[in-house]
């Protein structure tokens, strides 16, 4: 399989369409289901949504080539390629169009593609890997001992070297730079070629057009001294340029590679199989795709939950580190719910499938990432704009010193012009953006912070005002019990009755009425009735009807009142007092009375409290809040206020059930700890900080390196220094982004 | 000084060779994983025995 995928695309270019390397299985029903999601029902008109991984992409105008290519086949309603993800998102039409073919057509467009499944992507970042490796390697051995050939002409004094000497110097550093050229230049050169033929600038254009006039110049220079491009080599520039070049992309390809790696880690838990319990008692291995809702399945201790389902004995621990953030393994009883793709740690336990596929919720937080990966954000976007006429000033500028040194001193117009096409650096320019937001959405997910919103993280660093809905969000899902008061005269049989163990055999009948509330009678054949007061007391007073207590009947009179209250998150009141400390606005949104917001909202110190508010009148005011221009966020559940979170700027869910309406959050909260506020307020400031202070290095760069070029006071080697180790800063600036959010804990 | 008129074609294709080893070398995922060949002999007998790297050797 080594470099397959690099080979695959060198002879692409002069070939007719071809599935080269492509197998006819990624058409196959059951193996497309593992990287697209359908669209539309199920017989007519399905359009098909695919997630790929893509390789050989250097730089932002890279995604409109291939976005292009795969736009051009019948089929295909729309692609979205994201550059620093190196992924692309194809809607795609079943009936007109097949996967092998849309792979093709990448690979046609002179890029690697395959299904994004974590298995083929693994192969090809290994493929990659190597690949980059082997370039970088030539590039600077090679670059090394044309150094050493070249050397005696530097320090030679006039006649020291004898001319025949000298030529067969030269010639040796020709031999040595061939090598260079065609695994390091080629694809530069493949990528100027490509994207001429398309009619598009690409940021390989001056590289290439670099490489090129400083090998055919220095090839005549050896071959023909007294022709018309002079004596001088400069192979050594040439060596050394590919090897920094090289040294730049090995770089920017592990700091992606371990951003892939920790994600995959994170999200690809999934076991392949799963052994499943037969009626006879037996055990038969299937593909986890064969699982059917129902079916009984037993998990080995230390192997991944395949599916959503039940537990049908007690378990030792359950890790749902992918699903909450928490790494310590969660105890499990008989009926709780598992969830596919967390880990069983302790001891063996069976379990039955309640949802597969994906129906999980493993498969929605994976969908989730690949969406937002596979986004360019609209600031990016505007980085690609600009890329192309900075490309084509630069262009203009190389012609314009060529131009004017021909005229000062024919015999150096060439090496200027070289220095300028290569001391240009628009990588910072186009690249810094999307690495820098790729790299704070991993090091949030670690977090237990998913983005399905790159955007949200500009939108989130300028945050004025937060409404924050009361329940579900600053108090926890369930509420606490908080009063117990025995009433009428039956309550002495209650304190009785109470050390009844609940599940035990002094209950027959337990019988549960949806909406309504638990019956049961107990060992002496005394109905009791636990629920809404109108449920326990169905001849009671009227009165208390829609309290929201529980009350506890015996043969239909009351027992014992049972009051809640809502608990407030443990981590609350000290988010809500980072969050103003960073010159935040808080607002309390409830649909609750004012009386029970208001006393939530002064237990956390927040001043503005919008209570007792329908849907309608949430939206009104934060409408109303928007008016001034501020930008304006909302954090809820995600279920009962979904248009209120679609109004606002940006919107973050809380919590697990926030997963099925996260098509209306810009992000969404796993753990359900409010802490994830102020890692994501944390993240998107120094996100954007990062952002900035790339653009500002990238402009501050080409502004002074491109001048000094034109005047002939950067020689080519010392150019293509400065452009990669312009690369290499942004790279690694951008990487902080990833890891300080991950460190960062509230003080 | 003569020598020299053998001595650097010599290095050059001594150089080039190195280039092939080294060719052969990352493709037959010698540098696929460099940490773990560090680690191998803290691991467990049977991890060693059907590891990643111990797979790679068969490509």
């Amino acid at each position: 399989m080594s470099g397959a995928v690099v080979h695959a695309s060198v002879s692409s270019a002069e070939q007719p369409l071809r599935a080269e390397g492509i197998s006819p299985v990624v058409d196959d029903p059951l193996e497309l289901a593992r990287f697209t999601r359908w669209e539309g029902d199920e017989t007519a008109q399905r359009i098909g949504v695919s997630s790929l991984q893509l390789s050989g992409m250097h730089c932002a105008a890279c995604t409109g080539l291939i976005e292009g290519a795969l736009t051009a086949l019948p089929g295909v309603l729309g692609a979205r390629v994201n550059a620093a993800s190196q992924r692309a998102t194809v809607r795609w039409d079943p009936a007109r169009s097949r996967m092998s073919e849309l792979l093709a057509a990448v690979r046609q467009a002179g890029y690697g593609a395959v299904p994004d499944v974590a298995a083929s992507a693994r192969e090809q970042r290994r493929a990659e890997q190597r690949s980059v490796l082997w370039r970088l390697f030539v590039g600077s051995f090679l670059a090394m001992q044309v150094m050493m050939l070249a050397t005696p002409s530097y320090v030679a004094g006039p006649g020291d070297l004898a001319p025949d000497l000298a030529q067969l110097l030269n010639w040796g550093s020709w031999i040595l730079s061939i090598p260079v050229m065609g695994f390091g230049g080629m694809p530069f050169l493949r990528g100027a070629w490509e994207s001429l033929r398309r009619r598009r600038i690409g940021m390989d254009v001056p590289v290439a057009l670099g490489l090129v006039v400083t090998f055919v110049a220095s090839t005549g220079a050896t071959f023909d001294p007294g022709g018309i491009f002079g004596h001088e080599v400069y192979f050594d520039s040439l060596t050394m340029f590919i090897a920094f070049l090289w040294f730049g992309r090995w770089l920017e390809m592990r700091a992606r590679h371990r951003a892939a790696e920790e994600l995959e880690s994170a999200l690809a838990a999934m076991p392949e199989t799963a052994l499943r319990l037969l009626d006879d008692g037996s055990v038969e291995e299937v593909a986890v795709a064969r699982l059917r809702p129902g079916d009984r399945v037993r998990v080995p201790a230390g192997a991944a939950v395949p599916a959503d389902g039940v537990l049908l004995g007690e378990s030792g621990g359950v890790g749902e580190a992918l699903l909450t953030g928490e790494s310590e393994p969660v105890p499990k009883r008989r009926g709780d719910t598992v969830l596919a793709g967390s880990i069983n740690v302790v001891a063996p336990l069976e379990m039955r499938v309640e949802r597969v596929g994906a129906d999980t919720r493993h498969e929605a937080i994976v969908a989730l990432m690949r969406e937002a990966l596979s986004q360019r954000p609209a600031s990016a976007r505007l980085a690609d704009r600009v890329a192309g006429p900075f490309l084509w000033v630069v262009l203009a500028l190389a012609a314009g010193s060529a131009a004017a040194w021909s005229v000062i001193e024919p015999s150096r117009a060439l090496w200027v012009a070289v220095s300028v096409l290569i001391v240009t650096c628009p990588c910072a320019l186009s690249l810094s953006m999307p690495a820098t937001l790729v790299a704070a959405a991993g090091g949030l997910a670690r977090r237990g912070v998913l983005l399905s919103s790159l955007d949200a993280l500009q939108s989130f660093s300028q945050l004025r005002t937060l409404f924050v809905d009361k329940t579900g969000t600053l108090t926890a899902d369930r509420p606490v019990l908080c009063a117990a008061e025995p009433i009428g005269p039956d309550a002495e049989i209650a304190a009785e009755a109470a050390p009844l163990p609940a599940g035990g055999d002094a209950w027959r009948d337990v019988r549960e009425e949806a909406g309504f509330g638990l019956s049961a009678t107990d060992a002496r054949g005394v109905e009791w009735r636990l629920g809404t007061a109108a449920w326990a007391m169905p001849t009671g007073p009227r009165d208390k009807l829609g309290d929201g207590a529980v009350w506890l009947s015996r043969a239909g009179r009351g027992v014992a009142r049972f009051s809640f209250d809502e608990q407030l998150r443990p981590d609350a009141q000290e988010t809500v007092r980072w969050l103003q400390a960073e010159g935040i606005r808080l607002t309390l949104l409830s649909g609750d009375r004012s009386g029970r917001a208001r006393q939530v909202a002064d237990r956390l110190g927040i001043a503005d409290v919008v209570a007792g508010s329908g849907p309608e009148d949430k939206l009104a005011t934060l409408r109303a809040a928007k008016v001034g221009g501020e930008v304006v966020g909302m954090v809820g559940d995600g279920l009962n206020d979904a248009p209120v979170m679609a109004a606002a700027d940006v919107s973050v869910a809380m919590g697990h059930g926030a997963l099925a309406a996260r098509r209306s959050a810009d992000a969404v909260i796993v753990s359900g700890r409010l802490e994830g506020l102020a890692d994501l307020r944390r993240s998107a400031v120094l996100t954007m900080r990062i952002v900035r202070q790339n653009l500002a290095w990238s402009a501050a760069y080409n502004a002074s390196c491109i001048p000094l070029a034109m005047i002939g006071w950067l020689p080519p080697w010392l150019a293509g220094l400065g452009m990669a180790a312009s690369s290499v800063l942004v790279i690694l600036n951008a990487q902080r982004a990833s890891s300080a959010s991950a460190n960062a804990r509230i003080d | 000084m003569d020598i020299l008129y053998l001595l650097i074609p010599l290095s050059a294709v001594l150089i080039l060779v190195i280039v092939g080893i080294f060719g052969w070398a990352v493709y037959s995922g010698q540098f696929d994983d460099v940490e773990r060949e560090g680690e191998r002999p803290l691991m467990d007998e049977p991890e060693a025995a059907d590891g990643p790297g111990a797979r790679q050797r068969g490509d």
